[in-house]
């Protein structure tokens, strides 16, 4: 399922043009998020008709789609030359989610909805335009030239539990599950029982028939207990039964309204776009600031909006009662912004030999970029490069400064509590609380124990004899337990924390000595480091070494670094590595090829071996990088790729190709073996 | 990707030991060995699931285990039955006593409904004629169908895992039917030594039809 969004997705995804109609101004400025797929840019990289050579196209997105494998992606109706859109929005308490594109054949597109929902779609004819429901939640409208797609899911929708409690939003429902219900109570109705009196039998009038006469009563109790546990049972079988019935048609008709309000929906937002004028999203600078024009596909996020929609989410309808228990209950107190107006945008460029995705994040508050900024304000110490091995399998390394992180965090919590329901009204206790612990918490103190550098640096994957029980057999065939050794694959890695209270640290180091005895830790102090050891197999590593020294807290799994600190030593690394980690606050390497090479003997099938092999050969290293630039938080991150691809969108389709085809290969040779 | 991969390849050994009395008395002993996956296991032993199947905790094993025992126990004609389970090495073993083996396949089967469980042919794992001096092995117990359900991930387990059969008389073996056993220099025992995928797949078999001397 998800390979095949993937593809639809990409699929979905533009190339180029001139005259391209502008699908942008159609998106309102309040929407949470945009994701756009630039034609243009697309078609320089590749053809429709290369996309149409992938077999697993053809078999699973045509598939989908219900199209034979002889036609063709020009035949959807879809104008692959111009930009897609996509967007998401809570408008009248529905979460939705809408695409944009561009026609050539509006009969053809036509063509492709019946196919998919013929037996249960609507064709309208709109306020000039076409409209088609698909299902509830789905719903098609078009011009000649433009299409939208609306997918949408009504949020208010009412609990049961609700009802059951009385609310009166419920009512009118109430009734008519009511009279359902008598219904359903003549249906489930029990059947008669013989009552049995329980008073005292007279005496017979001669003594000789006493006896029986005990015999009748007590089989006549006995009766009349088993009828009366029947009649209890069937009463809660009925009671059962009818719950089970109310409830569902309960939902049922929220089902039923929900399709109103979600049909309303679609067409509103279909009528805006294709008739009304729209505050668009295009001129808006939280839009424009962050989202290049260059760029194949771009995702904007306004995480403001984001975390409200989550947030009210959650406020509303069958999860009302849930968002209650939590503090959410208040249906007119939505919550509201806690990400203090951030805008967040990824543009990914598919270049010849890499992918490269640029992420930037802003505030449009000014005093919060320049906290976040602040916290970005640090720089890596450079002492901490002894500690990456040149040939190193990846490391991701870490500046911030701590200090203005705590600071910023004052007004988020504050932030945050001042919109949280039922808290809000007590914002003055809250600020004054906040306010209290900024006083007492010592900001310095705590950059003094953590400065807010830190590195994690994968030195390796190696191999360790790791010992296990097998059995040998003599001549006669007797067992004899015997311990043979294999090795297995070990992670060597060092994670290094800048401190300037290398006393306190130490103390923290030592505190487990004192009881390892007693809790069964085989963990002991050396010359200068502490060592922890595991029992054999217990872990995929033998043993942790614990340091403090020169302003670093290091934990790790390499005795030639613990060697290397004591002695003043460190690894010597490469230039661009250097660079990379002192002139970025986060910096991540990943060397695919050492990953890749050292994990391929620890597979066994042909399958994985396979896909191993190909990704070796495709896939290049991985890097990311992120700092302020023109005072906007910004990552670059990069996959670069090799092998015979025309570029890195066209080894996306080649990479899901091969690795779609090695797997049904094993599949059929799989099916051989067992038939 | 990698990571289930890796840990999915777990390897495995059962072995499968009876010493069969001339009177059709005898012991029985079954091994579970995951001794070579012991790390794999640690690891998988942290998590909750793994690839939608519950881990079971260090308890529910002791606890099952005890089942077993019980079951066996309580097996008319089954004695001495003994189970214990190695965390260190992840090795589970089962010994008993039986006076005939249609009691050890009546200990066998109380086993299998331990969770409500009705193997076919359990009735029938072991048999000794005594008139015709013929001890035989059969295996109802098909899993191809399984095999064949089971998703990739889960298919990995069995890529590595073996199975061995020793099966000792105090007559000498004549006759083996299973063409992959080995009879040892006294004919005394015999060995069947089989990879659990070929089994499963039915390539191979571990039923075994062993004729003794008079």
């Amino acid at each position: 399922m998800i390979k095949k969004i993937i593809v639809s997705t990409f699929l979905l995804a533009s190339f180029a043009i001139s005259n391209a109609q502008n699908l942008l101004n159609k998106i309102p400025n309040n929407t949470a998020g945009v994701i756009k797929y630039a034609a243009e840019n697309f078609t320089k990289n590749t053809t429709l008709q290369k996309l149409d050579t992938y077999s697993f196209v053809k078999k699973d997105f045509f598939k989908m789609l219900h199209m034979d494998s002889l036609t063709s992606l020009k035949s959807l109706g879809i104008n692959f030359d111009k930009d897609v859109y996509q967007y998401f929005s809570m408008q009248d308490t529905s979460l939705t989610f809408v695409t944009l594109l561009n026609l050539t054949n509006a009969e053809q597109f036509l063509k492709v909805i019946k196919a998919n929902f013929n037996s249960i779609g609507k064709l309208e004819k709109k306020n000039g335009f076409s409209f088609y429901s698909a299902d509830a939640d789905t719903y098609f409208g078009w011009t000649n030239d433009v299409a939208m797609i609306v997918n949408t899911s009504y949020q208010n929708k009412k609990n049961y539990y609700d009802y059951q409690y009385g609310n009166s939003d419920t009512a009118v429902a109430a009734t008519a599950v009511v009279e359902v219900a008598t219904d359903v109570t003549t249906i489930y109705a029990p059947t008669a029982v013989e009552v049995v009196s329980t008073q005292k039998q007279p005496k017979p009038k001669n003594g000789k028939g006493k006896k029986p006469v005990v015999k009748s009563n007590t089989a006549k109790i006995q009766a009349l207990k088993k009828a009366k546990r029947l009649k209890e049972e069937r009463q809660r079988f009925v009671a059962d039964s009818l719950e089970t019935v109310k409830r569902d048609l309960w939902y049922q008709q929220q089902d039923m309204i929900a399709k109103k309000y979600q049909y309303g929906v679609a067409e509103k937002i279909m009528n805006t776009a294709f008739n009304g004028s729209t505050a668009s999203i295009q001129n808006e600078i939280k839009y424009k600031k962050i989202i290049d024009p260059t760029a194949h596909v771009s995702v904007w996020l306004n995480n403001e909006t984001l975390m409200s929609q989550y947030n009210n989410f959650f406020a509303l309808g069958r999860y009302y009662g849930m968002g209650s228990y939590y503090g959410y209950g208040r249906k007119t107190e939505y919550q509201k912004d806690t990400s203090a107006n951030f805008n967040s945008a990824v543009n990914v460029y598919f270049e010849k030999d890499k992918m490269r995705m640029e992420q930037k994040t802003f505030s449009t508050d000014a005093e919060l970029t320049k906290l976040g900024n602040a916290v970005m304000d640090s720089k890596q110490n450079a002492s901490m490069l002894n500690y990456v091995n040149a040939d190193n399998i990846g490391y991701l390394s870490m500046s911030v400064n701590t200090e203005a992180m705590a600071n910023y965090y004052y007004i988020v919590i504050k932030k945050y509590l001042n919109n949280n329901a039922y808290v809000n009204e007590y914002s003055d206790a809250v600020n004054l609380y906040v306010d209290l612990l900024q006083i007492l918490i010592d900001e310095k103190g705590i950059a003094d124990l953590t400065p807010g550098n830190y590195l994690f640096v994968m030195h390796d994957l190696k191999n360790r004899l790791v010992s296990y029980t097998d059995y040998e057999y003599d001549k006669e065939y007797n067992k004899k337990e015997v311990k043979k050794t294999k090795n297995e694959l070990t992670p060597n890695f060092t994670y290094i924390m800048e401190t300037r209270k290398d006393a306190f640290m130490q103390r923290v180091m030592n505190l487990p000595l004192k009881y390892a005895k007693k809790e069964g830790w085989n963990y002991t102090a050396k010359n200068g480091y502490n060592e922890l050891i595991f029992k054999e197999g217990e872990l995929p590593i033998s043993s942790l070494y614990f340091m403090v020294k020169d302003g670093k807290g290091i934990i790790t799994t390499s005795k030639e670094v613990i060697e290397n600190t004591l002695s003043g030593k460190g690894f010597t690394t490469d230039e661009e590595t250097k660079n990379a980690i002192l002139n970025h606050n986060y910096s991540l390497k990943i060397n695919t090829k050492k990953v890749l090479e050292k994990l391929g003997p620890e597979l066994s099938t042909n399958a994985s071996k396979k896909v191993n092999d190909y990704l070796l050969q495709n896939f290049g290293d991985v890097k990311m990088e992120s700092n302020v630039k023109d005072g906007i938080i910004q990552s670059t991150t990069t996959i670069n790729i090799k092998g015979e691809h025309t570029n890195s969108f066209e080894f996306l389709f080649d990479m899901m190709d091969a690795i779609n085809n090695i797997m049904e290969k094993e599949k059929q040779e799989d099916e051989k073996k067992i038939n | 990707m990698f990571c289930c991969l890796i840990l999915f390849q777990s390897c495995f050994e059962i072995v499968e030991q009876i010493l069969l009395k001339a009177d059709g008395s005898g012991t029985f002993q079954f091994v579970l060995n995951l001794s070579k996956s012991k790390t794999k296991l640690n690891s998988i032993s942290k998590l909750k699931t793994i690839n939608g199947h519950d881990v079971p905790s260090k308890w529910e094993i002791e606890n099952k285990m005890q089942q077993i025992e019980k079951a066996m126990t309580k097996t008319v004609g089954v004695s001495g039955v003994k189970s214990s389970i190695d965390f260190d090495n992840y090795i589970a073993t089962i010994n008993c006593n039986f006076v005939k083996l249609p009691q050890l396949n009546a200990a066998l089967k109380n086993v299998s409904k331990i969770d409500g469980g009705n193997v076919a042919g359990l009735d029938k794992v072991y048999s000794y004629d005594a008139a015709t001096k013929t001890f035989e092995r059969q295996n109802k117990f098909g899993l191809k169908n399984y095999y064949k359900k089971v998703s990739n991930a889960d298919k990995e387990v069995f890529t590595t895992a073996g199975y061995t059969s020793i099966f000792k008389f105090e007559n000498a073996i004549e006759t083996s039917s299973n063409k992959d056993a080995t009879i040892s220099p006294s004919k005394k025992a015999i060995m069947l030594k089989q990879s659990a995928l070929d089994i499963i797949t039915e390539k191979k078999s571990i039923e075994n039809k062993i004729k003794l001397s008079n």
